[in-house]
This record gives structure tokens, sequence and C-alpha cells, in this order.
């Protein structure tokens, strides 16, 4: 008992130190390779993009100059619009602008604004009033009676529902019936104070306010004030014209700030195992008495501790609280696994370059998107990122909502890691087939030979976090199509999604053995895929993701949460059809299995909707 | 050079993009991203002008009203979105809090034509969707009020701005800018970005994989071969920056000048593709070129944007329909650049060949 302890002591010993050598080697590596007149060039560019942002920042952005063409009558107002780069100003007499009138978008004759009905004039109206209204504002900011100028102050008070926002998820309107008397609240009634009257701040700590506010002038806000006229606000007070939905853009672009670098030093590990097979070096360390797992761990190493740093300095410059690097772990595992696996799979550099921009396109959109709606809707918390905005607003979040953001990028993470652990050998890494071919070859590799039930199993219970995460995409996605359209999208999308992740395990057991499928088999593991789906969307379900499961498109998505018999029924019969057709007509049977499967799948859903419709 | 065999090697190219189904890859990825933007602009424009959602528009929320009746509570009785409740206030944040009304407005007894300002008390639901709405309903009732109330106290103004009166609204516009002024430019220019990390691909890979001796052995010279994958790269420029055209002119999206917009974005394409093309020849791998090259490009784009009438803003101008006769000195001096580099390209790769297979 104490010599297997001492043993296995020396062997965690053995596997810290041969993890040290590896990173020690892909640090030397990777700065040899670095410095050789990599370094010099870098930092040039670096000074030069100093520089060059020093120059923007004077300069603006000129993106959008002159798309709108305006004529101005009066000479003041003339001087007031060419502030804005975006009007070609022409300041000419009112006979002459009529006369032309057809060469502008917009007329300014005598205090009144013309328009035409083109799209590109409603859009340089909206320009226009924003403008107006600003110098509106700079002309009232200095009013020496400034609460004449600003007679109305509206202080907003959140209150936090005592109704779970599972009501607001499920699409519940804040009260269903038409109700002709006031409303009498259930519960007792709360003493809420009488708010003061009066403002608790000095006049000129609002115009300080106010003329900040004003002088948001940036090309950024140009973008953010089409949706919210200001972010810098004196607490919770606020004229009437700065009330808008609180939509965090300054937070949000504080974010890409966090998750660009973490992507671009994931390109350097997914580069360096790429290389590994190029140079057919990976052999060596391969042959080695090192086991794959410390090869991996010693190669991630550097670049999971760099990433870190990267995330500690970032936090450091902007003065930001640390726990800001909780969300970020998640995301930077998940960035590695993907890394990891794309340079063991990709056979040139230009799939590897297209594999690896779509990976960030979709994964950057999944964890941007969310996080827009921070302060509007509780969907948000589906992206780690959204924690962060809260965090550098200063809203507290609490464990349950880490759990639910993060728990999905840490499963799947860790199952990509098992998967590249599984396939991280010679015959894998060195061979030339064919992208699916090769994404097959390494499930098959973690399917079990001698317990290939158990192994359909596990593959399926862990496929449901990426199930989720696809799913996720395309509620997102067909978010924007009208209602019955994007209902119809979402089912077939989910029925597909979830009958090929289904199929998946199967399929590939057939190609690695197609003498594998007799009859007892095929039910066997249609049994054993449609328990380890079962199980594990319902732990996944019950754990994380509750409060979108109740919301109408949850509804499609996670429909089986009532009773246990119909979805595993549902689940089996699935699996079967895609097994009978791979048995019947081989690996061309896949395709039309999936088909049909997915047909099945949605006529089930149908009818419940329908009944839960009616 | 001969052009047969420039064509020889950016056929080779092109068989290697569809071989590996690469290609089929950037499309999706044009897919998603057109449909991404969408969802972002329906969900965007939902938010900032609930009533272009049609199922919210029809709604009455219920709202609490504490304090006395006021020019504000008669714009809210009168208004059709809300159906407003006399109520006490502790009464009715419980009632909020159950979910039985969207907003409570606490009302103090300040004057109109008081030296105070009148401060409201707006109560509403964190972190809910509706309440997002109902804030953009309540604005107009609020802005129309203190419009209101700044007539009263109009005496203790020492400043009028200059008056600007607008026809009523027809509503839309919103997203123009956003369209034009962004994203267009944004999609169109991206596949010169794509295609110019493509050329460092094809020319370390070359390096890297050790192909270079047997491609070097026939009778393809070595700036040969060069031109012709910047060749390869290049032309995709056009062909997926009008996939880009199409899919948003199918969008709805008007864009005039959309061959303009091609030739434009054809001729600053050079100027990239040429740029990385330069910076595989000097390195010859992939980490080190992919990597320089990246930050050169975000150097060379902000730059280019800081200066007015870049080919950016050409590129916006040119799709709403307002570029001039400055287009032309732009694509000159574009192209005076792109000739510059691709001098620079020439005599490298000559330079390269002599040293290597010569000397």
């Amino acid at each position: 008992m104490v010599m297997m302890q001492e043993r296995s002591r020396e062997d965690m010993m053995g596997t810290l130190a041969d993890i040290t050598t590896i990173a020690r080697w892909e640090v030397k590596k990777s700065f040899s390779m670095m410095s050789r007149d990599v370094l010099p060039l870098a930092i040039v560019l670096f000074v030069l993009l100093v520089a060059v942002t020093g120059f923007s920042a004077q300069s603006g952005l000129h993106l959008q100059d002159g798309m709108y063409r305006i004529g101005v009558d009066d000479p003041t107002m003339a001087q007031i619009l060419s502030g804005d780069a975006r009007f070609t100003v022409f300041q000419l007499a009112e006979r002459d602008l009529i006369a032309q009138r057809g060469d502008f978008d917009i007329l300014v004759i005598n205090g009144y604004a013309y328009t035409g009905a083109g799209s590109r004039s409603v859009a340089a109206r909206k320009t226009l009033e924003r403008d107006y209204a600003k110098y509106v504002n700079s002309v009232y900011n200095r009013e020496e009676d400034l609460f004449a100028a600003y007679p109305l102050w509206i202080d907003t008070q959140s209150v936090k529902s005592e109704l779970s926002f599972l009501a607001t998820q499920s699409g519940q309107y804040v009260s269903a019936a038409p109700v002709r008397a006031a409303p009498v609240p259930e519960g007792p009634v709360e003493q809420v104070e009488t708010p003061s009257p009066t403002l608790s701040v000095t006049k000129e700590e609002l115009r300080g306010q106010l003329v900040q506010s004003n002088a948001e002038n940036t090309q950024i806000s140009r973008y953010t004030e089409t949706l919210s006229s200001s972010t810098v606000t004196m607490g919770t007070f606020k004229t009437p014209s700065q009330l808008s939905p609180p939509l965090p853009f300054d937070s949000i672009i504080l974010v890409f700030v966090f998750i660009f670098p973490l992507y671009f030093t994931s390109q350097f590990f997914m580069m360096s195992i790429m290389n590994e097979r190029i140079e057919r070096k990976g052999e060596i360390l391969l042959s080695a008495p090192v086991k794959t797992v410390s090869i991996i761990i010693g190669k991630m190493l550097p670049y999971l501790l760099g990433m870190l740093a990267i995330c500690a300095a970032l936090t450091l410059w902007i003065q930001a609280s640390p726990l800001i690097i909780l969300p970020l772990v998640p995301v930077i595992f998940f960035f590695l696994a993907n890394a990891l696996l794309i340079g063991m799979l990709s056979r040139s550099f230009k799939e590897l370059s297209f594999i690896s921009i779509f990976f960030s396109t979709v994964a950057t959109s999944y964890l941007f998107f969310p996080s827009i709606f921070a302060n509007v809707h509780v969907i948000s918390l589906i992206s780690p990122l959204t924690l962060i905005v809260l965090t550098l607003q200063g809203t507290p979040w609490t464990v349950t909502d880490y759990l639910y953001s993060t728990s999905l990028f840490w499963l799947t993470s860790a199952v990509l890691f098992y998967i590249a652990a599984k396939n991280f050998k010679e015959e894998r890494l060195f061979s030339e087939k064919g992208l699916v071919t090769r994404m097959r070859e390494f499930l098959s590799e973690i399917l079990s030979r001698k317990h290939p039930f158990l192994s359909l199993f596990l593959l399926t219970g862990f496929s449901i976090p990426f199930v989720f995460m696809v799913q996720m995409m395309c509620l997102v996605l067909f978010f924007n199509l009208p209602m019955p359209a994007s209902l119809v999208f979402l089912l077939l999308f989910a029925a597909l999604i979830e009958e090929t992740a289904k199929g998946i395990g199967i399929y590939t057991l057939y190609n690695r053995d197609p003498g594998f499928l007799t009859w007892k088999n095929l039910i066997l593991a249609s049994g054993a895929t449609a328990i380890g789906f079962l199980v594990g969307e319902k732990l996944l379900l019950f754990v994380t993701l509750a409060q979108i499961s109740d919301s109408v498109f949850g509804s499609i998505l996670f429909l089986s949460l009532g009773s246990l018999w119909l979805p595993l029924l549902l689940h089996f019969a699935g699996v079967l059809i895609v097994a009978c057709f791979i048995k019947k007509w081989g690996a061309k049977g896949f395709v039309p299995g999936l088909a049909l499967a997915m047909v099945v799948h949605c006529l089930y859903n149908l009818y419940f909707i329908l009944g839960w419709l009616l | 050079m001969k052009a047969k065999h420039l064509s020889i090697i950016a056929k080779k190219e092109f068989r290697g993009l569809l071989s590996e189904r690469t290609i089929l890859l950037a499309i999706l990825l044009q897919l998603f991203v057109a449909l991404f933007s969408s969802f972002l602009m329906v969900g965007l424009t939902s938010m900032y002008d609930p009533t272009s959602l049609s199922k919210y528009s029809r709604f009455k929320y219920n709202i609490g009203y504490a304090g006395d009746e006021s020019d504000l509570s008669r714009y809210l009785y009168a208004s059709p979105d809300f159906r407003v409740f006399q109520m006490d206030l502790s009464t009715g944040v419980t009632a909020l809090k159950e979910r039985k009304l969207a907003a409570v407005i606490w009302v103090p007894d300040t004057a109109p034509d008081a030296d105070d300002p009148i401060k409201i008390t707006l109560y509403t639901l964190q972190n809910d969707l509706q309440s997002a709405i109902v804030d953009v309903k309540l604005k107009d009732i609020f802005l129309r009020y203190e419009k209101d109330l700044r007539e009263v106290r109009v005496d203790r103004l020492n400043e009028q701005p200059l008056p600007l009166r607008f026809p009523p609204a027809s509503g839309g516009g919103d997203f123009y800018e956003f369209v034009y002024g962004l994203l267009i430019p944004l999609l169109v220019f991206m596949p010169a970005i794509i295609a110019s990390a493509l050329v460092i691909d094809l020319i370390t890979e070359e390096y890297q994989h050790d192909t270079l001796e047997t491609l070097v052995s026939t009778p393809v010279t070595f700036s040969e071969m060069v031109w012709g994958k910047v060749l390869a790269c290049e032309v995709l420029v056009p062909a997926q920056a009008a996939v880009w055209l199409v899919l948003l002119m199918i969008n709805g999206i008007a864009i005039e000048n959309a061959g303009l917009i091609l030739l434009h974005v054809t001729i600053s394409s050079f100027v990239l593709v040429l740029l990385g093309a330069l910076t595989a020849l000097h390195y010859r791998e992939r980490t080190a070129a992919q990597f320089i090259f990246s930050t050169a490009l975000v150097v060379v784009i902000l730059f280019a944007l800081s200066l007015p009438a870049n080919p950016m803003n050409l590129l916006t101008r040119l799709a709403v329909g307002t570029a001039g006769t400055e287009q032309w000195a732009v694509l000159a001096a574009v192209l005076a650049v792109a000739a510059l580099l691709g001098y620079a390209t020439q005599k490298y790769a000559e330079r390269i060949s002599r040293i290597s297979y010569t000397g």
C-alpha cells in the first residue's frame, strides 16, 4: 500500500518533470523562431501602431465622410453642420437651392428642413436631427438657469422582480388579461420611501455631465447613438432625451480588447501543433517515453500562462476588478482546445487558415452578440462575456450565473481535449486523408472496441453540450426571421442537429467495422445512444439551462422535459431509423436516414407544440 | 514571364482549394456573417424602435401613477400605449414586483414654474426586455412634457438656439449609416483580407512542405510561381465581393455602382495581397509571416481610415451614390502604390531565385 502510494507519487513527479521540460522546449523553440528577424520588425510595427492610433485619434476615422449632400441658406447653420463630416454642406441663396433641389438629400431654408422620400434622404434627416439636438443642447448647457433649460429630470430605479425571471423568458407579458381596475398585489405591501422631490447633486455637477455626454462625438458613438443617446449619466438622473435602453457599448468594446489577444495567442499554439506535423519533429517527441497527455499539457502550458498573463495585464491596465479573469478562463480553455484540434486536423495551411477563421467568427459571435443585451435580457447570460460586461459596470453576479454561462465552455473544452489526447499519435498526426475522414477517425478513436455500447452512451451524452451550443446559435440566427418561419426553421434544424448527434456514433462504428451492425447490436446500440442522449440532456438542463428551456423557442429545443418515456422512445426511434438505413444501404444510407429521422422528430415535436398551443 | 505559366500555377492553386473544399468553408462563413448581421440589425431595431415588432405594439402597458394630476398624467391617459392607474406608491411598486404593472411613476408636487426642476422617479423591472420597451415609449411622453415645461420657463433663458423645424417623420432610416457606412465596406473588403492571408499560406507552404525544388525544376520560373499565386488569390476577391453584393441586394439593400465597387476593391486588394506575398517571401515560415502581416495590416488599415477620401470611404460613397470624380484620383493613388509593391515583389523574387538557384 505504502509502496503503491510511493510509486504513484514518483509517477506524478515524473509527469510534472516531463511537462515542464516540454513547456521549456516550446518556449525556447518559439523564441528562437521569433528572434530571427521577427522581433525587430514586430517592435517597429508596434511603434507604428501606437503612432497611427494617435494619428487616427486626432484626425478621426473617415469611413462615412460625404454620405449626404445638404443645402443650407443660413451661414451660421452651415457653420454648425460643417462640423459633421458626413455632410457635404453647400451654402447657397434660397432660390439657387430650390432650383438645384434635386442635387441635395436635404434642404434647410428659413429654419425649415425639406427632405425627399428616398432612403438616403430619410437617413440624412435622422443625422440632421441628431446634430441639431446636439447643437441645441450645447446652447442650453451654457444657460445660467440650467433648470429652465432642463426642467424635467428622471430618476430611474430598477426593481428586482420577486417572481423568477422565468416569467419573461417564457414570453409572458406583464399582464395578459386586460385589467379594468387597478391591480392589487397579492403579497403584503412593502413600504417604499417617498422619493425626495429635489435632486441630490448640484447644478454645476449636472452641467458637467450634460456637457460631457454632449461631447461624445467619436466615430464609435455615431453607431451607438442610434441606439442609446448617452452613456454618461449622473448616477440615476437623466433628462428625458437621455432615457434609452441601456446598451453597454463601451464595455463591449473593452470585451473585444480581451478576446482578440486571446484568439491571437491561440493561433500560435495552433501553428506550433501544425509545425510538429509538417516538419515531422513530433515523431521524435512521440517516440520518447513520455505520456501524450504530458506532451499536450507541456506544449499548451506556455500559451495558457501567456494568455492568463495577457488577461491580468489588461485587467490591470483598465483598472477593473480581477473577477473579470474568472469568466475568461473557460474561454481560454475553449480557444486552446479548438486550436489543438484544428492544428491536428488540417492538412495544409489554407485549410488551417479557413477553419480557424471560420471557427473564430462563429466563436466570437457566440461570445459577443448575447452580451450586447447584457442589461436587457437574461438570454445574454449564455455568453461568459456578459459577466465581464456586468463586472465592468459594477453589477454583481452569482455563482449560479457563472455556472450558467460558463458550463458549456468547460464541458466542450474538456471533451475536445479528450478527443485530441486520444488521437495524439503518429498514424493520426501524419495521415494525409480528407478532413471528413479524419474527423471520423478522430471520433472512432474514442469509441472503445471492448465496450462499444458504453462508449456510445458516453459519446452521445457528451455530445449534448455541442448540440446545445449549435442549437443556441440556431436560436439566435433564426430569431430574425418572421414568426412562423423562425419556428419552422428552428423545428427542422433542432431535429436535424439532434439526430445527427445521435447517428454519428453508429455511423462511425459502421465505418470502422461494417460487420458490427448485427440486428442485436443495432438495437443495443440504438438503446445505448438514446439513453445516453436522454441522460446528458436531463443533466445539463437541470444544472444550467432551465431558464431558457421554458420559453417558446425552448419548448421546441428541449421539449422532452415532461415525462421520460416519450422522449426516450423518440430518441430510440430516431437512432433506430438512421441505424437501419446504414445497415441496409451502408454509409450512403446515413443522409437519407437522417432526413427521415428528422421528419419523425419534427412530427413528434409538432404534435406536442400543437397540443400545447390548442 | 509567360502568361501560360502564370495560369498553370493559378489553376493548380484553385484545384487545391477545390479539392480541400476549403472554399466551401469560406462561402459558409459569408452566409453566416450575413445571417448574423441581419440578426443584429433586426434585434437592435426592435430594441430601439419597439413598434417595428408588431406583437409589442398592439400591447397596452399597465402603469402605476403616484402623485398629483399634472400635464404628464394627462399625456399618459391620452396615450394609446398605456393604461394608467392612480395608486399609492408602495402598492404600485409591490404590484410591479409581482409583474402586475410595467412601470410605476412618482411625480412630486413641484410647480411647473418653480426654481427647481421637476424630479420624476421611474420604477421599472431590472433585466427585462419589456422595461426597455416601456422606457422607449415613456421617453416620447417625457420629451413632450419637457418641452411644455421649457415653454413655461422660457423667460429665464438667455439665448435661444437657431430654430429648425422638421416635417413629420416617416420613420425608418435608423440603420442606413450602419449598413452603408460600416457593413458594406467591411463585408466587401473582407475578401481582400482573406486573399492576402491566403497568399501567405500558398507561398510559405511551398517552403515548409519542401515542394519548391520540384516546382522550380519545371519550366516555371520562381517569379512566375509567385505571380501565379498572387493571381489566384486576386481572382477570388471580385468573385467573393460580388457574392456579398448579391447577398446584400437579396436582403433588400439597394447598392449603387456595384461595378465600380468591385473595380475599387480589386485594385485595393492588390496592395494587401502584394504586401502578404512580400512578407511570405521574406519569412518563408507561416507563423512569423502571418504574425507580422496581421500586425502590419492593422497599421495599414487604421492609417488608411484616418485619411479623408480613403478607399473604404469611397466604397461607402459609391454604394450610396454620392461619389464624385475624386474617386479616380484615389484609384490612381492606390494603383500607384500597388505598382510600387508589384515592382518590389518582382525584384525580390528575382533576387531570391538568383541567390538560391544560380549562385
